[in-house]
């Protein structure tokens, strides 16, 4: 056991480091972050006094390399905007993310876990069909379009739940329905596979020929055998979730890393993009870790085989 | 005293290319403490035969299309579903399957597995379930089950899988055991302690076994009558005995003859010639006619039962004529 998570371990932080290069490189490609931050007709010296002042007139290795030492020591910088820690903004913004994903994963569990065992259980009968028709819309509507039906519908016609900011739990709603949507169709699918595989097996035959009641089959002896490929899925979702919500944050004005990176990108501000997405590549690391290592609490053989 | 009587079963599977009649008109009676074997080859319906006693078939296409099964006066066959799961499968009928590889949960303990039909059919619950379960572990030889109740299937060699998966049938102590290949999954040194632990069961427990097999040495060891099983249809009865000594059906003389047997100068093992028929469209008169050497004009038609006594039964038309 500790030796596997010592690998996965390496594994995670390899991971990042490649993460930091790549977006230290591209988010120096979207332009001088100099231009945005000074009048259009300040003059030549004062640009070149802030370009030194910031560190930008260094050869790019060089920037790099301070970069991570300092980000080593938790220093991500001051936001050239905001005139802050960069880091400090983005821990600020985090448990609502956090909040939001969690929501989005559970909503998305929630609904797809039920369908894809019962349209397994029920091939071909009505809630396969149901499960299938979901399955296709999910797919069909990105979050975007999802949730600015659901503030037209439920904020704005019905007036039963707040369309935008974050709040009580209520405020949270929409935007979870929203970033859930969409692994709804996929996590169906894989649920309803992988129980198909499981009651096919000898081992369920054996159960039923011992009379054990079908609910406790379904439920108990076979659900826990396809938890393993779904487990597999959330974390990838989760991660997903985490790193990807900016649509549906910046839609429903939540208050989250992601809303946070793309008004960074846009008044390029460095050290608040690199802050805010290798956190995002932490968490990603981190939840696939938290995946691998539960793996062990579903299947023992995975257990001993460490 | 009669513990179990089939009678002109009939189980069919609805495929697409048509009905195959997977058991055809098979009779059979097994009493208290016998073993009745059910040889035959790939395909021949005895796997069939007894998914039918329990109503196990494949989900679905597989239905019981005619025939009775009474077991201790109890037609089986009229029972709801809920009554065969709560009050016939596991309780009074239990079956043992062919790979004890693949028959255990892989992510559940042997003790849950084998607590499981202790639990659901109300032997035991609660703080009394665990000594239970320890002592039907015992009962199948698993050294030290107290310390293995926790273990996972993966944990344990396929001969102990094997012991698990008996301890899982016989925790109810049911009255009927059904062993479908019981010993084919497994080395020949464990298939003689299976085989060994089968006949100690069923000397505790008196109950009736129906072991399905392809293997006539396996039969032979712990059968007390055989029936021989050839495309959906039982063409011999007889005890373990007379069968080997006096077999009366070619297509039993002809699978004893295929037995390979050491010393034997001869190169090539018999075989019999051609392939079972089609169940979808079986021929007329008797299955085996095609492929028989003894084969007549009468054959054409589907030839009676024959009493030749002392339980032994056969049908071909040379033993009329005989």
């Amino acid at each position: 056991m500790p030796r596997f998570l010592l690998h996965r371990l390496l594994h995670g932080a390899l991971s990042i480091l490649g993460a930091s290069i790549i977006i230290f490189v591209i988010s120096r490609l979207s332009g001088d972050p100099i231009l945005l931050l000074l009048p259009n007709d300040a003059p030549a010296s004062v640009i070149a006094a802030m370009r030194a002042d910031l560190g930008l007139d260094r050869p790019l290795w060089t920037q790099y390399l301070i970069f991570l030492q300092h980000a080593l020591t938790g220093d991500f910088g001051r936001s050239y905007r905001w005139q802050m820690p960069a880091l400090k903004l983005i821990l600020d913004r985090l448990p609502a993310t956090i909040e939001l994903a969690s929501c989005g994963l559970l909503f998305s569990v929630a609904i797809a876990l039920p369908i894809g065992v019962l349209s397994a259980v029920h091939r071909g009968g009505w809630i396969d069909r149901i499960g299938r028709l979901f399955a296709m819309l999910g797919q069909a509507m990105p979050a975007f379009w999802v949730g600015l039906l659901l503030i037209l519908v439920f904020a704005i016609k019905l007036d039963w739940l707040p369309a935008f900011g974050q709040g009580g739990p209520s405020h949270v709603i929409l935007p979870a329905i929203a970033l859930g949507w969409y692994p709804v169709a996929a996590q169906t699918r894989v649920i309803r596979s992988a129980m198909l595989d499981v009651l096919d097996s000898d081992h369920i035959r054996l159960a039923r020929a011992l009379g054990t009641p079908e609910r406790q089959i379904v439920w108990k002896y076979a659900l826990r055998n396809a938890a393993i490929p779904l487990l597999t899925m959330l974390g990838v979702y989760f991660a997903g979730m985490l790193g990807g919500s900016f649509v549906v944050e910046t839609i429903f004005a939540w208050p989250g890393v992601g809303r946070t990176v793309v008004e960074a990108v846009f008044s390029r501000d460095f050290p608040v993009v690199q802050a805010g997405v290798l956190f995002t590549a932490i968490l990603f690391v981190a939840s696939n870790l938290l995946v691998d290592l539960s793996y062990g609490l579903v299947d023992p053989r995975i257990r001993d085989a460490r | 005293m009669t513990l179990l009587t089939v009678e002109n079963l009939q189980t069919h599977l609805h495929l697409q290319r048509g009905i195959l009649r997977a058991v055809d008109g098979v009779s059979l009676h097994v009493d208290g403490g016998e073993t009745l074997g059910l040889v035959g080859e790939s395909g021949s319906g005895k796997t069939m035969t007894g998914l039918s006693l329990l109503r196990l078939l494949p989900e679905g296409s597989g239905r019981i299309a005619g025939g009775s099964i009474r077991l201790d006066g109890t037609e089986l066959t009229e029972l709801s579903e809920t009554t065969l799961a709560r009050d016939i499968r596991g309780s009074r009928i239990a079956m043992i399957m062919q790979d004890p590889m693949t028959s255990l949960n892989p992510v559940f303990s042997i003790g849950d597995q084998v607590g499981s039909p202790l639990r659901n059919h109300g032997i035991a619950r609660g703080a009394r379930l665990r000594s239970a379960v320890i002592d039907v572990l015992q009962r199948v030889r698993i050294p030290s089950p107290d310390q293995r109740l926790g273990d996972y299937p993966h944990q344990f060699s396929g001969g102990q899988r094997q012991r698990v998966v008996a301890a899982m049938a016989i925790g109810c102590t049911p009255r009927l055991l059904i062993a479908d290949e019981p010993t084919t999954a497994l080395d020949v040194t464990i298939q003689v302690q299976i085989i060994a632990l089968l006949r100690r069961i069923q000397g505790e427990t008196g109950a009736g076994i129906i072991l399905i097999t392809h293997d006539l040495g396996v039969a032979a060891s712990l059968c007390h009558r055989i029936a021989v099983m050839y495309a959906g249809q039982i063409v011999e009865t007889a005890p373990v005995r007379r069968l080997y000594r006096a077999p009366a059906h070619p297509y039993t003389r002809a699978l004893l003859a295929a037995i390979p047997r050491l010393g034997d100068k001869r190169a090539r093992l018999a075989a019999i010639p051609g392939q079972p028929p089609s169940l979808i469209d079986p021929p007329i008169g008797c299955r085996f006619a095609p492929r028989c050497a003894e084969r007549m004009d009468k054959c054409a038609q589907a030839p009676p039962l024959t009493d030749l006594g002392d339980g032994h039964t056969a049908s071909c038309w040379k033993l009329g004529t005989a």
